[in-house]
């Protein structure tokens, strides 16, 4: 084809598209529609393009396309492999904690090995959607703990800053190191049945979960190498490399380090293999000091060495008890004030709760278009905020076909579904509904896919969600692969490795 | 206008030895519209080094770390202060100091305050100066004087239902209750003529100044007080924090003199 018959034949496809969204109303012929819009502009693809495009309207296509990938991922080899995996998991320690009734008990975290499977395209969409989901959510982050321009200009109400628990007042006018406050962003989606994705929720404190798709790659390539010489995958084992560079991007000079609570924190496991693979230091909270502003690390034999990064995994208020929590014993007394002099990252930045919290999740979609002057590429799931008399009109209406949040719980805790409350409960619920509005979030319940999992050798569905991870340096970065959860009851639509159930990995293709 | 000259001396005794103590000292007073500042000196004994900087609530604050095992902690600030030099206490920024309109922490209301303030909520006038000030009053008027009824931890409805406090309390309350009228009100940490001990009042946001209440006293700031510290309540503020490993049993000895310059 010579270029100028190429370019007609562009500006035709392109037309063709521009006529076929204006047809098309279901949202999943959208989705399509939107996806196969980036091939136009790499010019790609063409002719699976024009392939689909005949059908562009009718819902199956992506269906028989997933049902040949599920079939596809079921005749794995690596599927044989599944208990050889699990066992080299355990006895890698690959586990997580939990409290239950005051005792703490580890669990192996179920891996299953039908890997969830992104399409290249899809996945460069999810790409773009989550950088600028990133971007305007650091963006808010520092507006908020600055001049707040963004409440001046009533897009957020002042409410939804100031009472919600995130928000940290001990954290006004501290300038993280270049300016970023979330460097680890876990971003968590759902893919509707709608063939749509949903954000569920940000995760800009301490999200985990990026270890154990490390780690499971690594032991599902040792047994089965040949699944991954046939299929054509992103490497994920990149995650290592992009976290140091994280890291190294805003250290202030010396060392890099990883703070953990220790052993009896659910996420352990993780701390100790992120350090081994990024070659930071594992320390804990007695190891690092303070003088001077500045802040060392304590080698065994005394010597102290600066410390410029440190990838924090302990909460907010037990990070410094001179300035938060005071009777935190695991902290660093005032680390916080290194950090506010500029002499030391926190990966993330204190304070960040305010951008995840339930009840800003409403406002994301805003911010985006507050900071970034362009439209949210990825969607929230539809959420109402009893705040607003319009919303709780409606929630009050909708009731039974709502799921509720409320914005202070988190883990999967705290999550209430209208039609399956009792005539009482309900009663009681509208009534503290009433008295707190601020308090809760309402929300359509998203009819997510199921993916397959390999139980007792026969394959069944379960509800699954996907965490991705951001990385912020000069740029944001997607990990082109992450955690996919699934539930492990049925009827369950509570994905959290809190609440049960396991894992899978996330195969993002190449091509 | 007066030009008062302050001593602020805080020591801690200990039975055992201390080997490690960290410690933050908010104990400087700061520049505002009432208020100049004269020249301070601090002197901690033992003589460590120590790390100046200031808080989000823009606090100065002194801060380090003594590993050298000792028996005792001090600290005294001498300076002088002209006060009364303006009506209120500064200008703010109204979208800032919302901040300072939702309860946290000490200062937040129950059932009791609530009731309390549904009570006397109804003979309030508009005017939000003369509402803080009527707030005020009755609160002098049914809140008594006593100290050992609370301590540092006691909350606004803690306090309010035990009828009795010491300054903290009644700023505490202030708050709580102007908070449920949708005022900024913030709690403040300084010094009074006259008085042995630091002393804490309120400051609330009308026309986006702050102004100084002082509940303990039923009057509002004028030349008597030296402000050392703002938060949302007290321990946004406090005037030395510290932690320590080691110590036993110990005993906190606070002197204060302030008095007017001849």
């Amino acid at each position: 084809m010579s270029r100028g018959k190429r370019f007609l034949w562009y500006r035709k496809l392109f037309r063709i598209y521009e006529a076929a969204k204006q047809i098309s109303q279901s949202s999943f012929a959208r989705f399509f529609i939107e996806t196969r819009a980036s091939f136009l502009k790499t010019g790609r693809r063409l002719l699976s393009w024009r392939k689909d495009s005949g059908d562009f309207s009718k819902a199956g296509v992506g269906f028989i396309w997933g049902r040949t990938m599920n079939e596809r991922m079921s005749r794995l080899e690596l599927l044989q492999h599944t208990d050889a995996v699990n066992e080299l998991l355990a006895r890698y320690g690959v586990k997580f904690g939990i409290y239950k009734n005051n005792e703490f008990k580890e669990q192996l975290f179920p891996f299953d090995a039908i890997p969830r499977v992104i399409e290249c395209e899809e996945f460069a969409f999810l790409e773009r959607g989550l950088k600028q989901r990133v971007m305007a959510l650091n963006l808010f982050l520092k507006d908020i703990y600055s001049k707040k321009q963004i409440v001046k200009d009533k897009v957020v109400p002042e409410d939804f800053i100031f009472a919600s628990s995130g928000y940290m007042a001990e954290c006004e006018g501290a300038m993280p190191p270049k300016g970023i406050y979330s460097h680890i962003s876990g971003i968590d989606l759902v893919k509707g049945k709608d063939e749509k994705w949903y954000i569920l929720e940000d995760n800009l404190r301490v999200p985990s979960g990026a270890s154990y798709p490390m780690i499971a790659r690594e032991f599902c390539r040792r047994s089965s190498p040949n699944t991954f010489h046939d299929n054509h995958l992103e490497d994920n084992r990149n995650y290592a490399a992009l976290l140091r560079r994280t890291m190294d991007y805003v250290n202030t000079g010396g060392h890099t380090v990883i703070l953990t609570p220790g052993r009896y924190n659910a996420a352990y496991f993780e701390h100790s293999y992120l350090a081994e693979k990024t070659g930071a230091h594992l320390v804990n909270g007695s190891e690092l000091m303070v003088e001077d502003d500045k802040l060392y690390y304590v080698a065994v034999d005394g010597r102290r060495e600066r410390v410029g990064a440190v990838y924090r995994r302990i909460s907010d208020e037990y990070l410094d008890p001179m300035n938060f929590k005071p009777e935190s014993l695991i902290g660093i007394p005032h680390i916080y004030d290194v950090f506010r002099k500029g002499n030391v990252a926190l990966l993330n930045a204190p304070g960040n709760g305010v951008a995840d919290d339930k009840g800003i999740y409403y406002f994301v979609p805003k911010m985006i278009r507050y900071y970034l002057d362009e439209e949210p590429i990825l969607s929230n799931a539809p959420t109402y905020l009893p705040f607003y008399e319009e919303d709780m009109r409606y929630v009050l209406e909708h009731f039974d076909e709502l799921v509720l949040k409320d914005v202070a719980e988190a883990g999967g805790y705290g999550v209430v579904f209208g039609r399956s409350m009792s005539k009482t409960q309900k009663e009681a619920f509208i009534a503290l509904l009433k008295r707190e509005p601020r308090r809760f979030i309402a929300q359509e319940i998203i009819d997510f896919q199921d993916l397959d999992i390999l139980e007792g050798g026969s394959v069944i569905p379960r509800k699954a969600d996907l965490r991705a991870f951001v990385l912020m340096a000069e740029e944001p970065v997607v990990w082109k692969s992450g955690l996919t959860r699934f539930s492990r009851n049925p009827d369950s639509f509570i994905v959290n490795s809190s609440q049960g159930g396991g894992f899978k990995d996330t195969w993002v293709l190449s091509r | 206008m007066k030009r008062l000259q302050f001593d602020y001396f805080m020591k801690i005794d200990y039975s055992e030895a201390v080997s490690l103590c960290h410690f933050t000292i908010k104990c400087f007073p700061k520049n505002t519209l009432r208020q100049r500042v004269e020249g301070v000196s601090i002197a901690l004994s033992p003589a460590v080094p120590y790390s100046i900087g200031a808080d989000s609530f823009g606090n100065r604050q002194i801060y380090g770390r003594d590993d050298i095992a000792h028996h005792s902690f001090s600290f005294r600030i001498t300076g002088k202060v002209r006060t009364g030099l303006s009506g209120w206490e500064e200008e703010a920024d109204v979208d800032q100091a919302a901040v300072f309109r939702y309860p946290h922490g000490l200062n937040q209301a129950g059932e009791s305050l609530r009731a309390y303030h549904d009570e006397i909520g109804k003979e309030l006038p508009e005017d939000t100066y003369e509402k803080s000030l009527l707030m005020m009053h009755r609160l002098y008027q049914d809140f008594a004087y006593e100290k050992g009824a609370t301590d540092m931890n006691t909350t606004a409805e803690e306090a309010f239902r035990l009828g009795k406090g010491v300054c903290q309390d009644y700023a505490h309350i202030l708050i709580a209750l102007l908070q449920m009228e949708g005022i900024p009100a913030r709690y403040v940490t300084g010094m009074l003529i006259g008085e042995g001990a630091s002393h804490a009042w309120v400051e609330v946001l009308y026309q986006s100044r702050w102004y100084g209440l002082d509940p303990t006293n039923d009057s509002p700031v004028a030349d008597a007080h030296i402000k050392i510290g703002v938060g949302r309540e007290a321990s946004d503020c406090l005037i030395n924090r510290g932690i320590m490993h080691g110590g036993g049993t110990q005993v906190q000895t606070i002197e204060v003199i302030v008095s007017e310059e001849d």
